[in-house]
């Protein structure tokens, strides 16, 4: 499986709350390479052994964004509650899968424009109801809590460019995955742990124990972050097909960012910096303040219209992640800076 | 019939651009019947029944569908786009768009993150949306699309117990029950148009009914059905799974009182479609040359005109009945 291959199966399947089909494959995909294991919070976490103790933790989510189902009416219309953040004025006439005892297709309601009760409350998702279509039979196949997720097969665009869903941060998990499988076999001057982290989009918690247990030195948050696009402020977003986004933050360790950066430039690979004023937003917040704290930095590839079903990239970019990350391991990290 | 259907919605045929459609079409009903097309496209055909009818009559169904045709292209590689027949902003916004019937791209925006609560309560202005195919200078997007270049948003065909899912069921439903009424034995002799560019004012069937000079027509059609949360039962205008949704009045046509009354007591599973509003090629037809006595029967649809249009199995097949039986009764000279 080619990189792209990889972004596309974990793209299609799901994985949010207990819904766990990408966990699943992606513990398949990873324990090809390395030691595997899946922890209780569906976290899956792998280890290749270096010629040290020293460890650097790589990490990507696993979990995508998601809704989740708060009322079942009699006629078959649901009611939904966001877990994680997610434009609601997208969502009418909008197709989703309910994850109920059996996979539902179902649609967001779209109030005609002539029966519209004067303005539509786009900010409340609470508003817009999720039709089933099943009447009043909804309440033998759907409950409350069950998940409901964005539904999309991917699909490609001009050049290497791809759109699909889940891009955030399945690009990520392909990375690492493209990782495991390049340095299965390689002398490592330190050990790497892959944790593909549950719950990120819910406030960072999945990846909090699992950088406990990995108990690292350095760590790098592989995630996605703003692609350029139409309205969009230079400042604000990384170019697609620009390379992977370094961070640089207060949060974040600079000589972690300086020998990312150094790296890629020694090695000709494309890269670009995201400078932020405080904390990332992305689960290197959580891994550089766990036990005594560990040295952290972010490395994001730029991804248009977050959080949609309709995410754009650039495989390029994934590819340049790749190929800065094996390079920045094989020369030893900053285990001696 | 839903094999059937299910071809039909996933051909694209916006308006004026329905070669497509028509080319299957013409495959489907070759052989069943006469047929030619006319000069804006449309399809007239003759059906051979077992009689001749007592009364001239039309039976239309509309090719086209509503979608999107490119205007410009950014220096960037962005495609801008005006939208063809009524699409609200928020069935654009991140939808997955096909351009020329294989190009894929997306409907491009600012993700959640970068608006402000006060701009998240309001729809962006659809001069705001732009389609990214994936180039990234003019040149590469120029070397897949040109400028009129027309594109639907993507909305596969889904099918599960009683429910279907689908763009475009807005009106290949009535491009599948017409396709079902000539390729099967009539009673009677009967004409048929299938129409374009309904969605852009109903123009293909001016010329069909000039054309085809009937005393009768049945339009059929899919129609709003707001049966859903939110809005009140005496707003609903139809409700899915109650049967064809038979016009009284809307915002174009006042239809043929007894014909109306005569599909609602066929006995056929029908329903008045409750709302003075809207319009569909009876606007055209029956305003035609000296006039023509016109009927529609629609087949509720939420959601329409989106690419998740909601429709129920048996409403179809009642369509389909009703048809047939409103074609008889019409031809048999009953409605005299």
């Amino acid at each position: 499986m080619n990189i792209k291959e990889t972004l596309f199966a974990l793209s299609s399947a799901d994985a949010a709350g207990c819904v766990s089909e990408a966990a699943d494959l992606a513990y398949e995909m990873l324990s090809k390479y390395c030691e595997t294991e899946k922890t209780h919070t569906l976290t899956v976490m792998g280890f290749l052994k270096g010629e040290t103790d020293y460890t650097l933790m790589l990490d990507a989510h696993i979990d995508q964004i998601s809704m989740v189902v708060t009322n079942v009416d009699e006629k078959g219309f649901l009611t939904v509650s966001a877990a994680g953040g997610i434009d609601t004025r997208a969502l009418p006439s909008r197709r989703v899968t309910v994850h109920g005892k059996e996979k539902v297709t179902a649609v967001f309601c779209s109030t005609p424009p002539h029966l519209a009760k004067g303005e539509v409350q786009y900010g409340d998702i609470s508003q817009i109801k999720l039709d089933t279509a099943l009447g009043e039979k909804a309440r033998e196949i759907v409950s409350i809590g069950d998940i409901v997720t964005f539904c999309a097969e991917p699909k490609e665009l001009y050049g290497t460019r791809v759109t699909g869903k889940s891009f955030d941060d399945r690009a990520a998990v392909a990375c690492i995955i493209e990782i495991a499988k390049r340095l299965k076999d390689k002398k490592l001057p330190l050990n790497v742990a892959f944790v593909l982290s549950d719950g990120e989009e819910l406030g960072m918690r999945g990846v909090r124990p699992a950088a406990f247990k990995v108990n690292p030195n350095e760590a790098i948050a592989l995630d996605v972050s703003f692609g350029d696009g139409i309205g969009i402020k230079e400042e604000e977003c990384g170019k697609l097909g620009g390379g992977g986004m370094i961070g640089i933050a207060p949060c974040l360790d600079s000589k972690l960012s300086g020998k990312l950066i150094k790296t890629a430039e020694e090695n000709k690979i494309p890269y670009q910096t995201e400078v932020m004023g405080r904390s990332t937003g992305t689960n290197a917040d959580m891994i550089s303040v766990n036990r005594e704290g560990v040295r952290t930095c972010t490395l994001s590839v730029p991804l248009r219209n977050m959080h949609t079903d309709v995410e754009v990239l650039d495989i390029k970019d994934l590819e340049s992640v790749c190929n800065l990350i094996c390079e920045y391991i094989l020369s030893g990290g900053i285990m001696n800076d | 019939m839903i094999e059937l259907l299910k071809k039909l919605c996933s051909l694209d045929g916006t308006s004026g651009d329905e070669y497509s459609i028509r080319d299957f079409i013409i495959s489907q009903i070759d052989g069943h019947c006469e047929w030619k097309t006319d000069n804006l496209g449309n399809i007239i055909a003759f059906k051979k029944g077992k009689k001749a009818p007592a009364k001239k009559l039309m039976v239309d169904a509309h090719m086209d569908e509503v979608g999107l045709i490119i205007t410009n292209v950014t220096a960037d590689g962005f495609l801008k786009f005006t939208t063809v027949g009524g699409i609200d902003t928020a069935a654009l916004m991140f939808r997955r768009v096909k351009i020329n019937n294989d190009i894929y791209g997306v409907i491009s925006g600012k993700p959640v993150h970068l608006i402000g609560k006060e701009e998240r309560k309001k729809l962006p202005d659809s001069e705001s949306l732009y389609i990214d195919i994936g180039a990234s200078t003019k040149e590469e997007a120029l070397k897949l699309v040109s400028l009129g270049d027309r594109a639907v948003i993507c909305g596969d065909f889904f099918v599960a117990q009683d429910k279907i899912i689908s763009k475009a069921l807005d009106d290949r439903i009535g491009c599948a029950v017409l396709i079902d009424l000539i390729k099967n034995e009539s009673e009677y002799d009967f004409y048929a148009s299938f129409s374009v560019q309904e969605e852009i004012g109903l123009r293909g069937a001016k010329t069909a009914a000039f054309g085809i000079n009937p005393q009768f027509a049945i339009v059929l059609e899919a129609t709003t059905a707001a049966d859903i949360a939110e809005v009140s039962e005496e707003k609903s205008v139809c409700e899915l799974g109650k049967g064809v949704a038979v016009s009284f009045m809307d915002g174009a046509t006042a239809y043929d009182r007894k014909l109306y009354k005569a599909a609602l007591a066929s006995g056929i599973k029908s329903q008045p479609k409750r709302a003075v509003a809207g319009g569909n090629n009876s606007g055209a037809v029956h305003l035609s040359r000296e006039g023509v006595r016109t009927i529609a029967l629609s087949l509720p649809c939420r959601y329409i005109h989106s690419s998740s249009s909601v429709a129920d199995t048996n409403d179809m097949e009642n369509l389909l009945y009703l048809a047939k039986y409103m074609i008889n009764y019409i031809c048999s000279g009953e409605a005299e």
